[in-house]
């Protein structure tokens, strides 16, 4: 009973961490395209507009949560929670500390890339529960664009596994090298964009397009329920930069015990910060360009690192 | 009680529940999330089983793969006005009797078939990969090549329909 009772234990913490970090993340995300766009953000509340982020939560907590009359009502109720708890679930087997990961498995990395695959689902889900044309065809595009994302994603994790020789993230980060960084640069770019489009941002935020298809897969959604959606993604973009700190960019080097994990964070926050910079900057693609950019230039870019990480692996 | 006897009855209980709705659920949309939770209890079994790549495979595969390939395909058909789609069968009994048939020969033949040979089985994904290539390396290339052409041929298709 007592491997459940910490398995509950870790869920809870990592909801926890996840919760926090959206928080946060919406507040700096508004500072992040405030300084990029020459205008200040949040100010008014607390130093810096840091305050704001607890203005925030009671907010959306005290919001009418509306369910739409023609919707499927369990449906419609569930899949929030069902689109958030992959998410979660995906942090477990990162490794914050070196040879530590709250759950240690030997196939650790498969279960990093798998776990999106259920956000698919239950993103289609929620589109179809709310019986609404808009939801619908902003369901269809997020699943299109996860599923195709899915595959450069996983061969640009490929080379780490090759070097490593083990699909456990603890071993990667053992086996981790500085000069993997460069080795592993192509790969480690391809990875950022195809997680980009994968937690359906900015430029690749089709299917949640404010303005055209007012939030896309979630529009008639509200209240807590909205917000669900939202950590979610937050939730996704965090889950992404720290499982790309700690693998490509080896955990906490060049230190160790504490002050690792704190270089580790720090890598994190930095990750998320490019994340943001991205979609404060770059206009939106197509649909068609999204798609064909993913199969004639990342499935490709993706492949060409793997073959050379193929080449030089008997040399080292 | 300890707690992989609780996981265990929990991936049972998820996959006969799911197996069940996924029949007898009318609605399409509420059939395939029984689907999903019966093809995710038997990721479950395989994982209480210590097959943990067997587990992310299915998950991977089944869940995110031929899961949500039938979702889009109820998505996309077409349905009357405030209506959802349905399934509505006829031969109720016939084709229940037909299922209890088949599972009766599959679970018969699958018995007797592995009953005196003891099938070398690994948990390891390190083992699978020795074995897929090593021994079975041809049999692995030649099922590669098969799903490139098929890919190509895929894409060949596609295209001419663009043109025509």
């Amino acid at each position: 009973m007592t491997s459940f009772l910490l398995g509950l234990a870790w869920g809870i913490a990592g909801v926890l961490v996840i919760a926090g970090g959206a928080v946060i993340g919406v507040w700096w995300e508004r500072k992040v395209a405030g300084r990029i766009q020459l205008r200040y953000g949040p100010q008014q509340i607390g130093p810096a507009g840091s305050l704001q982020m607890i203005a925030d939560v009671p907010k959306l907590l005290f919001k009418e949560d509306v369910v739409p009359l023609a919707a499927d009502r369990p449906l419609f109720k569930w899949a929030p929670l069902a689109v958030f708890a992959p998410v979660a679930a995906a942090m477990a087997v990162i490794p914050f500390v070196k040879g530590w990961a709250p759950f240690d498995t030997s196939v650790g990395i498969l279960f990093f890339l798998a776990v999106p695959s259920l956000e698919v689902v239950a993103i289609l889900v929620a589109a179809w529960a709310q019986r609404n044309t808009y939801s619908a065809l902003g369901g269809l595009r997020a699943a299109s664009q996860m599923i195709a994302y899915e595959v450069p994603r996983a061969l640009s994790v490929a080379p780490l596994v090759l070097l490593a020789g083990s699909l456990r993230p603890v071993d990667v980060v053992g086996s981790w090298r500085w000069w993997w960084l460069p080795l592993l640069a192509l790969g480690f770019l391809v990875y950022v964009i195809a997680s980009i489009a994968e937690m359906n941002r900015g430029p690749f935020d089709l299917p949640e397009a404010e303005s055209e298809l007012v939030a896309g897969y979630f529009s008639d959604y509200s209240g807590m329920r909205w917000a669900i959606f939202m950590m979610a993604e937050y939730g996704a973009i965090i889950t992404a930069s720290l499982f790309a700190a700690a693998t490509f960019l080896g955990c906490g080097w060049p230190f160790d015990g504490a002050v690792g994990v704190v270089a580790l964070i720090a890598k994190t926050a930095l990750l998320v910060t490019v994340v943001m910079w991205a979609k404060w900057t770059l206009p939106r693609v197509r649909q068609d360009q999204l798609l064909r950019f993913c199969w004639t230039v990342l499935v490709p870019a993706a492949l060409v690192q793997l073959a050379i990480v193929g080449v030089v692996l008997p040399w080292l | 009680m300890s707690a992989q006897i609780a996981g265990l009855a929990l991936a049972i209980a998820l996959t006969v529940v799911g197996a069940i709705g996924a029949v007898l659920v009318r609605e399409v949309m509420r059939a395939m999330i029984s689907l999903g939770a019966f093809l995710f209890g038997v990721a479950a079994m395989y994982a209480y089983l210590g097959y943990s790549f067997l587990a992310v495979a299915q998950v991977f595969v089944y869940v995110g793969g031929v899961l949500v390939l039938m979702v889009f395909a109820v998505m996309t058909a077409r349905r009357a006005d405030s209506e959802r789609p349905a399934l509505v069968s006829r031969h109720d009994v016939g084709s229940a009797a037909v299922a209890a048939g088949v599972g009766a020969m599959l679970f018969l033949s699958l018995r007797t078939a592995f009953a005196g040979s003891a099938v070398a089985v690994s948990a390891n994904s390190s083992d699978l990969a020795a074995e897929l290539l090593g021994p079975r390396l041809v049999a692995f290339e030649a099922a590669g090549v098969f799903l490139l052409v098929a890919l190509v041929a895929v894409g060949v298709i596609v295209k001419g329909g663009e043109d025509r």
